[in-house]
């Protein structure tokens, strides 16, 4: 040892511990407060009112990332000014005309306690439970809200439930530097190029359009913004006919991974503009996506074995969320194999690493935080579309780069059937009589034969372990259910079985824990060789053992 | 013709006595290959014309083409002994009759296949060596004894190639006796140095029949036994006697019509016996063929009994030496006899290979119907290789009966590797379809195999990736997992041309991992497919498999890359600390390195995680100098559960311990498998964990608390531990004349090579040079030596052990060392800078 430990050593956690905030103090990042009108121009406030009183709603929750939690209040009381500037247009027509001085004065009363109802109520929304770039519609549910004001960059996946209004808090983006890295990056003016920017910059781009159209650049595609992220290019509108196969495409400010990814075998190529630095940017970056791509690819292959995956819900508002889960359970368990279902609010390394028996985890969110790159996690996380690749038999898994993020393709067209599991539905039949006899007593039935790990190089010797489930799930619904009468034993095993298999998570936890509860940790000690009699007698002087000398 | 059929094969197997289980292992070209083709043809299977050329075991296409031998071949043969005197000489063991049933593997040379080697090894009792006259004992005649002793398998010698001495180097018969007796005693020092006191003495001597002397190209050979049954009966004495006269000092005085053991008489001296009365009667027909002395020969020929065909009389030089020396002394008769005589029975070696091979314990009904050879116990049945059969992407599994009998439809047990008793893991139940015998390139199907035979079953290939148990006994343990003396240290990635192949490259992938004992096929983090070899040549020849065959598809083929391990190489200069996520818990951890002779025990399987932990712990302290009570703490062996780094528990009192132990193991195994400089894995540390605090409430405590918490503390105290990158080095052994050494120390040098031996073997131009050389400046190293030695210069690297890769830290990115870990950072796309301990390490 070279270092003693100078205390004794702590045999429980100090309390203080329990007190202290184990989170990162955060400081602001950008310590220089906006102006009013700054604020009023960056977070869109006169638009914003204007649409909440068109749509007539009355409780508005606004929703900030957490960089932009600070300029909250600040944002509720512009927005609060500017909507009582704002003409209200029936109420106050209705009530100024036909009203008799008592009618005026109980509409006095309405004004003070309904009238505040009839005004719009702001709540701010911090503290997100998935991701900044999804609105968050349960938290808004809890005040009731009518709509949901999204400021910062957005994912723009559609919402279940509630109107959103998008703020994309616009960045300043100097024009000209950039005009000339699009001109050095393309010095054919014929070429075809797609423009296009992080939604945060998105209010450029006309300008910028116009202005290299002006320097002679013919072949320049804007699409709009759509709320489509299944589109060609996510959430942008590009017709559906037109092949972007021979576009190059042009991206201001960096993109999230995942769209890097999505557009990498969409288009030619991809340069994008830096806007994170300080110094202008004299050029554009290429795109390099085939390492992480490939990446993907060295992550989903490793799963292909994957006895139990995880199903990790993280949203609770991207429409169609919960059919997606139910794909892909039936998915998981066409395939033999076992899932589970997670909802764990904000994901990070600690939450996942609780659940050991989980292989791979598949997560169901907005297709922006979908991807989660990280080696920091105990097991690798995936994709619905890069689940359906990783369940898929070696045999016909081709991996041609093409990688979507958006769920939404997953239920259009849901994998075909494994032919491995059509196999077992017709033995079933044959099986049925003596399969309830078989397995009680844990037949000895020919095995299935091992998967290859691609990722080891091994075999895998239970990587469907749910396999005989239909099988076994017939044969039990035709025993007659009178268990409930008598005492039944508990089968042996002592383990967890669903439809009469084990359950893998039990499985798991029996085999692999050696921690079994107290008292199991004094296996490995060794017991004292034999007993002695000890000392006996008063402290004057003791009697040791039997020839009853003293010490 | 074939001169047996498979009953009469299922008939001697009935009779484990007499039954030969044999591989024939040598350095490569020293003629094993060659040397088989003359037993092949006694027993028929091929001409006797064509022996010596056909290399009938080579039964792919390009080992035909390159002349050298890939995979091991096996092939079962009959023989008798007729005399019923030479039976008599079967010492040590029982015979049961004249007929005799050999099981052959003849295996490769290259080092690169030396996994095949010991696949042919494990199937077999005994070795028959094959050494160059001229060249002698070469490294890998040392590796594959090594491998063979270690076995327990008894070796015999043919010290092959005699008529190159004699043709070639045109030595005097003294000067042969001298070579011969020194390549004897490097034999026998290397035999020696492997002592095992089951397997007793097996060093090899003329005098006692276990060394044979010959040319395989010629087809003949002989053993001093051979000659002494001749002489014994001309001079009327004891024929074992006499074998011991014919070798060593021993001379005839012809004056005195005496034997002595002076080698002088009256001042003149005298000849040797052996010369006298053995390599006389060669070299005098050597000069009269080869001198084309016509008319001695008839007169000779008729001296020594030889009776030649009238077309065989009319041949001239060497077809004509041939046929009088295959006819004087042919090679399979000496061969034969040899192997009948001295190596052991199935019932003979398992006796003391029982032990060996079992994992279990020794008293369990497995274990004892191996000892005893019992074809009634239950089967115990060890798969050694896969064998590609001719419906492509299926196998024979090739193995040995170790007890119990195998028959078609027999519901078997298989057991991979990684099974543990009383598990499921690695499990599978099967009926075995049919089992056949392997005829070298063919196979002939046989109903059934009694214990103590070599044979292939066919329908059990999909159960089994490379080697695995058959049994039939619920409780049996493994029969040991295979060791080899190679490791896959060379790799390339692989990926397909067209997007659309790759379902091809996998399922080509797969079967390429099968098909060999070595190989490895993995795909990495960064997504590439990777196959990994022992050399450049073996990953050649499997690329080429799999890219013709295996997979059939176009390949994009990378250069070959080097697998590093991360170590380090000083203890960590304070006390790593890392602290949960929730802060409630923290572990303090010290990595130091592990000595290098603990890592080459757990690599060559002496300590292992299985082992009982108070043995263990003794095997620690005693041999390595450990404290035992730190030894008995081992928590685990990583990555894997049973690589070379080791987390040992060094706290004292601290609750809940036990409870988290699981989840230290798993970040344990997960940090080792991918280390904090490049995410290799980590080989030859030792971790300490010196202290843990933990919270009170377990709910604070759990595996998502601990086990990320413990990979960053791995990491913290790896990199502050100094960490190195090791590299993989490789052992040359080069045989070059005087003239050239100039330009292998020249090609050695550029290489970083550093020479750490070289010796002339004696009464040749020839020296032997050993040298370390880094596998990573071994790409090209053949075809570069070849060029400064006018292609003078003969190669052979067999992997070594791993060494620091000098020039300096590989976190200083200036450095050497921190340029390779950049690019390998870069290629496997992570963050170029290696992380700082900082970002691993909390404050108190």
């Amino acid at each position: 040892m070279t270092q003693q430990i100078s205390a004794a050593p702590v045999l429980s956690t100090p309390e203080t511990h329990i007190f202290e905030d184990p989170t990162p103090i955060v400081t602001p990042a950008n310590t220089v407060p906006l102006s009013d009108d700054e604020l009023f121009e960056i977070y869109e406030v006169e638009r914003t009112a204007r649409e909440v009183r068109e749509g007539g709603w009355s409780r508005i929750a606004l929703q900030f990332p957490d960089a932009m939690l600070k300029d909250g209040p600040r944002v509720s009381q512009a927005l609060e000014k500017e909507l009582s500037r704002l003409p209200r247009p029936d109420l106050s027509a209705s009530t100024g005309k036909n009203a008799t001085v008592e009618e005026l004065e109980t509409d006095i009363s309405k004004l003070s306690t309904n009238g505040k109802a009839e005004r719009e109520r702001l709540f701010i929304l911090a503290d997100t439970s998935y991701g900044a770039c999804c609105v968050d519609e349960i938290a808004a549910e809890h005040v009731d809200a009518d709509v949901v004001v999204h400021y910062g960059r957005s994912c723009l996946s559609p919402t279940a439930r509630l109107p959103v209004i998008y703020v994309f808090t616009t960045r300043p983006l100097p024009l000209s530097p950039l005009v000339s890295v699009f001109e050095n990056t393309y010095p054919s003016k014929e070429l075809p190029v797609i423009l296009m920017a992080d939604i945060t910059y998105n209010s450029h781009v006309p300008e910028i359009a116009e202005m290299l159209r002006a320097a002679g650049y013919t072949e320049l595609l804007v699409p709009e913004i759509v709320h489509d992220p299944g589109s060609i290019i996510p959430n942008r509108s590009v017709d559906a006919e037109l092949d972007i196969k021979d576009y190059s495409l042009f991206h201001i400010s960096d993109p999230p991974p995942s769209l890097l990814l999505t557009l990498s075998s969409r288009v030619k190529d991809m340069h994008i503009y830096p806007t994170d630095t300080q110094a202008e940017p004299t050029s554009a970056l290429e795109a390099q996506t085939s390492r992480t791509l490939r990446r993907r690819y060295g992550i989903l292959t490793s799963l292909s074995t994957c006895p139990v995956f995880g199903i990790l819900i993280n949203t609770l508002s991207v429409k169609n969320y919960l059919p997606v889960i139910e794909t892909l359970r039936s998915q998981i368990t066409t395939a033999g194999k076992k899932s589970y279902t997670f909802v764990v609010g904000k994901v990070n390394v600690a939450k996942l690493a609780n659940f050991s028996e989980i292989g791979g985890w598949v997560v169901v969110g907005c297709w922006e935080s979908a991807l989660i790159e990280s080696s920091d996690f105990y097991r690798p996380i995936i994709t619905p579309f890069e689940l359906g690749l990783a369940l898929m038999g070696d045999e016909e898994r081709v991996w041609s780069g093409e990688w979507r993020s958006d769920f939404s393709d997953v239920l259009k067209n849901p994998p075909p059937e494994p032919a491995a599991q059509k196999e077992t539905t017709e033995l079933s039949s044959e099986k049925k009589e003596n399969e309830h006899i078989e397995i009680e007593e844990d037949s000895e039935e020919e095995s299935a034969p091992p998967e290859f790990d691609l990722r080891t190089g091994r075999y895998i010797s239970h990587s469907r372990p749910m396999r005989m489930k239909t099988v076994t799930s017939e044969s039990s619904k035709s025993e007659p259910t009178s268990a409930s009468d008598v005492l039944t034993r508990r089968a042996k095993g002592d383990l967890a079985t669903v439809n009469g298999i084990v359950s893998p998570g039990a499985e798991y936890l029996r085999t692999q824990r050696t921690w079994t509860g107290l008292g199991s940790d004094f296996a490995d000690v060794e017991a004292s060789d034999s007993i002695e009699e000890g000392r006996s007698g008063v402290a004057r002087g003791y009697t040791v053992g039997e020839d009853g000398e003293r010490r | 013709m074939v001169n047996f059929t498979v009953e009469e094969v299922r008939q001697l197997m009935n009779k484990p006595t007499n039954v030969r289980n044999m591989s024939v292992i040598a350095h490569v070209d020293h003629g094993k290959s060659t040397l088989t083709d003359s037993l092949l043809s006694k027993a028929g299977i091929i001409s006797a014309a064509k022996a010596g050329d056909a290399r009938a075991t080579d039964t792919r296409a390009d080992e035909q083409e390159r002349g050298i031998t890939i995979k091991s071949t096996a092939i079962s043969l009959y023989g008798n002994l007729t005399d019923p005197e030479d039976i008599k000489d079967i010492v040590g063991q029982k015979t049961d009759g004249g007929d005799f049933l050999i099981n052959l593997i003849d295996s490769p040379g290259h080092v690169d296949f030396s996994s095949e080697v010991t696949a042919a090894l494990r199937v077999t009792d005994g070795a028959l060596v094959v050494v160059d006259t001229i060249e002698g004992v070469c490294v890998q005649t040392e590796t594959v004894l090594r491998q063979a002793l270690g076995e327990r398998i008894k070796p015999v010698v043919i010290i092959n190639k005699v008529d190159r001495a004699l043709l070639e180097l045109q030595v005097e018969k003294e000067d042969l006796y001298q070579s011969f007796s020194r390549t004897i005693e490097s034999v026998n020092v290397i035999i020696s140095t492997y002592f095992d006191k089951s397997l007793g003495d097996v060093q090899v001597y003329p005098y006692k029949g276990t060394v044979a002397f010959g040319s395989g190209l010629h087809g003949w050979a002989f053993t001093v036994r051979q000659f002494a049954v001749r002489y014994a009966k001309k001079f009327g004495v004891d024929r074992n006697k006499m074998m011991e006269r014919l070798w060593g000092d021993n001379y005839f005085n012809p004056h005195t019509k005496k034997w002595t053991t002076k080698g002088t008489h009256e001042g003149k001296t005298l000849e040797r016996a052996f010369n006298q009365f053995i390599l006389d009667p060669i070299f005098r027909i050597f000069a009269a063929v080869m001198n084309f002395k016509k008319d001695e020969i008839p007169t000779l020929l008729e001296k020594l009994n030889i009776k030649l065909s009238a077309d065989d009389k009319e041949k001239e030089g060497k077809q004509l030496l041939k046929v009088v020396m295959r006819t004087f002394l042919p090679a399979a008769d000496a061969l034969l006899e040899m192997l009948i005589l001295h190596l052991p029975s199935p019932v003979t070696a398992q006796k003391y290979r029982a032990e060996t091979l079992y994992e279990g314990p020794p008293d369990d009904e497995a274990c004892i119907g191996i000892r005893d050879c019992d074809p009634k116990a239950p089967l115990m049945l060890y798969v050694s290789k896969m064998v590609p059969t001719s419906d492509k992407g299926r196998f024979y599994a090739f193995g040995r009966v170790f007890a119990g009998t195998v028959k078609s439809g027999l519901k078997v047990r298989i057991q991979g590797p990684n099974y543990t008793p009383g598990k499921k893991d690695d499990l599978f139940i099967k009926a075995i379809q049919r089992t056949v015998l392997m005829m070298g390139g063919k196979v002939d199907p046989i109903d059934d195999v009694p214990a103590g035979n070599i044979l292939g079953l066919v329908g059990i290939d999909q159960f089994l990736l490379k080697s695995g148990t058959l049994t039939t006994s619920e409780t049996a343990h493994n029969l040991k997992v295979m060791k080899f003396s190679v490791s896959p240290v060379v790799q390339r990635s692989v990926e397909v041309k067209n997007a659309q192949d790759l379902p091809k490259l996998v399922e080509g992938l797969k079967r390429l991992s099968k098909s060999d004992p070595c190989v490895l096929t993995s795909i990495s983090e960064s997504g590439e497919h990777i196959v990994a070899g022992a050399g450049e040549l073996h990953l050649e020849i499997c690329l080429k498999d799999l890219e013709e065959d295996h997979a059939g598809v176009p390949l994009r083929i990378s250069d070959p890359v080097v697998s590093y391990r991360e170590t380090v190489s000083a203890k960590s200069r304070m006390t790593a600390l890392s602290k949960s996520p929730n802060k409630h818990n923290r572990i303090y951890m010290i990595a130091e390195p592990l000595d290098e002779e603990v890592s080459k025990d757990i690599e060559s399987g002496k300590i292992g995680p299985r082992d009982d932990f108070k043995a263990r712990a003794r095997v620690l302290a005693d041999d390595h100098g450990w404290d035992v009570t730190d030894a008995r703490k081992i928590w685990c062996f990583g990555p894997d559960t049973n690589g070379t780094n080791l987390l040992v528990d060094q706290t004292k009192a601290v609750q809940y311990l036990q409870e988290i132990k699981d989840s230290v193991v798993s970040g344990f195994q997960w940090a080792t498998r991918e280390g904090p400089i490049a995410e290799e894995p980590m080989r030859s540390i030792r971790f300490n964990i010196m202290d843990v605090t933990l919270h009170a409430d377990s709910i604070h405590r759990g595996t998502g608390q601990v086990m990320p918490t413990t990979r960053r503390v791995l990491y913290a105290a790896t990199l502050l531990a100094e960490p190195g990158l090791l590299e993989p080095v490789f052992l040359v052994e080069i045989q070059v004349p005087e003239s050239a050494m100039g330009g292998v120390y020249g090609v050695l040098t550029r290489r970083r090579g550093h020479v750490f031996n070289e010796e002339q073997r004696p009464g040749t131009p020839l020296f032997t040079i050993k040298a370390y050389l880094p596998v990573m400046e071994s790409f090209g190293f053949n075809a570069d030596l070849r060029s400064h030695t006018s292609g003078q210069a003969f190669p052979q690297s067999v992997f070594d052990h791993w060494q620091i890769l000098p020039g300096g830290s590989p976190i200083d990115s200036t450095s050497k060392v921190g340029q390779v870990v950049q690019e390998m950072r870069k290629r496997k796309g992570l963050k170029i800078e290696v992380p700082g301990y900082e970002n691993y390490y909390d404050k108190l």
